[in-house]
């Protein structure tokens, strides 16, 4: 199976200012996520993993070092190509979903197609309902996201990650506002996507969520603490079973 | 162009889901713009009519009346009351006044059929009627044989039907001024309230000689002399000549005082200018703080609404719009709103203006200024204060706006 390189970062660093203080959120962080890999960060609050997922994202640019998204080099491109690249190459998911209040799912997952300027997508409606189909709402498209409970609604919010055909799904802390249960779910769903063949990376604070990638990143005071594969990955059976023993 | 047609289904998808929002956005623009159209038509409508009374008083007019002094509250009389000898001496003599009638005014109770009046007998001469260039429509001026033997006939107003006639055709038929009996032969056309926000119609044209002779009991003065110029290029030749003959007539001596005063239509019309000059002030003053007003609930409605949707903004730039997306969007929107807003809020003010004649009577023009300046103002605040603040979300750091509370 040919290897290719999905992220690669090199020295990567962010630094805030503040007036005269310097805030180092990410220090000189070396990363590469290949095609296909599962990954978890995971980190206390502070530990700048949002930021780094930011960077990854490309909603912000490192102060210094290098980025490689998919092979293009992120530092060099401007707001629009960092627009497009977002749209093409990335599906993000976010704790609080983020959807468009009042809008069905169908045109809260066709949103991403709406920007796309390449013009791969000729039918949105159909491409936006196959996305649906992969997250198990495909008899849910016609519902506004207010008549849709919280996991419902991040199932939404990761088929419109998905529905782009990206390189890389980002999520942060996409189980975060959701039950153990319904985390569990989401978790799963993130493991049959990636064995479908999708780079996921993914924040979250819970170890038992965490256990279901195939690859853990602990980030410490901005930089890389431990980075590891995991040997007895969950699935959504063993991981209910947990749940039900610690109940 | 393709994305451009995107971004139209997403302007119109967003101004419809947000319908509530949309109506109220659209809300502040309509009475921004109604406000607008309604004040600056008013103010026309009062100007206009002003105008109109002044020019409808009579064609080249002048007055000679007698001298009044305006002390301490009540006018004084100053000279000689104007008497029958200064009409012949104007009569026999005058060049440039071909038509002269003498004026008599008493207030009277007038009886119909159907009810009574108080209301102003004006006595006049038979040549009033082309001096003051009021129409009939019903029946006929009387004449100056009327005049000579003091016939009791009259001509009356509208309102004076109204009120003793219930509408009805009243010539041919009798009413009763002071207990006198007259003859109603003509019914004046309608014309409404006066300059100073009299009736006009609240009105009886009967001969000066009936007038002093059976009202008055036998008063010889006149309350004034109205005359018409030959035109109206001579109206100054006319009260200069009016003047040199009545001075004459008086006998005052060179360097002495007018011991009476005479007015022409140009001016009233002076007066008018005025007039017209502090209501078009006033109208503006009105005009410009309604503008302020809607322009200021434009405003906030619209600011109010960016930043509340900073988070769709910022969803919407996370997941690949440019900023050029979201200022198209946020374009179309503040453009369709403002349009859709200024589109009603001109039927509106048409409306308001409409049931504002029904229900005073007043009437007001539309004019169309003022469609263009409350139109072209809240668009212009609508489309700045939809757009500006749009851009200044879009220009931000996608995740700040995601992340704004």
């Amino acid at each position: 199976m040919k290897v290719e390189k999905v992220i690669e970062t090199k020295k990567v660093s962010r630094v805030f200012k503040n007036g005269d203080i310097e805030i180092h959120a990410v220090t000189d962080i070396d990363m590469t996520i290949e095609r296909g890999e599962f990954v978890a960060i995971m980190g206390s609050s502070g530990s700048g993993k949002s930021t780094f997922l930011n960077i990854l994202g490309c909603l912000d640019q490192p102060s210094s070092g290098e980025y490689y998204l998919d092979g293009v080099y992120v530092n060099s491109l401007n707001k629009n190509q960092l627009a497009d690249i977002r749209n093409q190459k990335i599906g993000f998911i976010f704790q609080s979903y983020n959807l468009l209040s009042r809008t069905s799912a169908l045109e809260n997952v066709e949103l991403p197609l709406i920007y796309d300027r390449t013009g791969r997508f000729s039918n949105l409606e159909s491409h936006a309902k196959k996305a649906l189909e992969q997250v198990d709402l495909g008899d849910r498209i016609h519902h506004k996201t207010n008549e849709l409970s919280g996991g419902q609604q991040q199932r939404v919010a990761i088929a419109r990650a998905l529905v782009n055909d990206p390189a890389l799904i980002l999520s942060d802390e996409a189980t975060g506002n959701l039950d153990s249960r319904t985390s569990i779910d989401i978790a799963d769903l993130f493991v049959r996507l990636n064995d479908k063949g999708k780079t996921i990376v993914m924040i979250t604070h819970e170890p038992e969520i965490a256990q279901f990638a195939k690859r853990m990143i602990y980030l410490r005071d901005g930089s890389v603490l431990t980075d590891k594969l995991i040997e007895n990955r969950s699935s959504k059976e063993s991981a209910l079973k947990d749940l039900e023993l610690t109940a | 162009m393709r994305q451009l047609l995107k971004i139209f289904k997403v302007a119109f998808q967003s101004i419809y889901k947000n319908r509530t929002r949309s109506i109220l956005t659209t809300l502040g623009i309509i009475i921004g713009v109604a406000a607008v159209i309604m004040t600056i038509s008013a103010g026309e409508g009062a100007t206009m009519q002003v105008r109109n009374q002044i020019s409808g008083l009579g064609t080249n007019l002048v007055m000679i009346r007698t001298k009044m002094e305006h002390k301490a509250g009540i006018n004084i009389r100053m000279g000689k009351p104007i008497s029958k000898r200064d009409f012949d001496v104007l009569k026999k003599n005058s060049v440039w006044m071909p038509k002269l009638s003498p004026l008599v005014a008493i207030g009277a109770h007038a009886i119909g059929p159907d009810g009574y009046k108080i209301t102003t007998i004006y006595g006049v001469s038979y040549d009033y009627f082309s001096i003051s260039s009021r129409e009939l429509i019903i029946g006929n001026y009387f004449t100056e044989e009327d005049v000579k033997t003091a016939r009791k006939v009259c001509v009356i107003g509208e309102t004076i039907r109204e009120e003793l006639f219930s509408g009805r055709d009243p010539v041919g038929r009798q009413i009763r001024i002071d207990k006198v009996p007259f003859l109603i032969v003509g019914l004046l056309e309608k014309e409404g309230t006066g300059g100073m926000g009299q009736d006009m119609d609240d009105i009886i044209i009967a001969p000066y000689t009936t007038v002093q002779n059976r009202l008055f009991g036998h008063r010889s003065g006149y309350n004034m002399i109205m005359a018409s110029a030959l035109s109206e290029d001579h109206i100054i030749d006319a009260e200069i000549e009016a003047t040199e003959l009545l001075r004459e007539s008086h006998n005052i001596l060179d360097d002495d005082e007018d011991d009476f005063e005479t007015m022409t239509q140009i001016e009233l019309q002076k007066i008018t200018g005025n007039i017209t000059g502090i209501l078009t002030v006033l109208l503006g003053a009105i005009a410009s703080i309604s503008l302020i007003v809607g322009g200021i609930g434009i405003m906030n409605i619209m600011l109010v609404s960016v930043t509340e949707r900073t988070r769709e903004i910022g969803t919407r730039l996370a997941i690949g719009a440019r900023e050029s997306d979201i200022l198209t969007q946020f374009l179309i929107e503040a453009i369709v709103l403002s349009l859709a807003g200024g589109f009603f809020g001109i039927v509106l003010g048409v409306i308001g203006n409409y049931i504002i004649y029904k229900a005073s009577d007043f009437y007001i023009p539309t004019v169309a200024y003022s469609i263009a300046m409350g139109f072209g103002f809240s668009a212009l605040v609508g489309i700045a204060f939809g757009y500006f603040p749009a851009r200044k979300a879009a220009k931000l750091n996608p995740i700040d706006a995601l992340r704004y509370e």
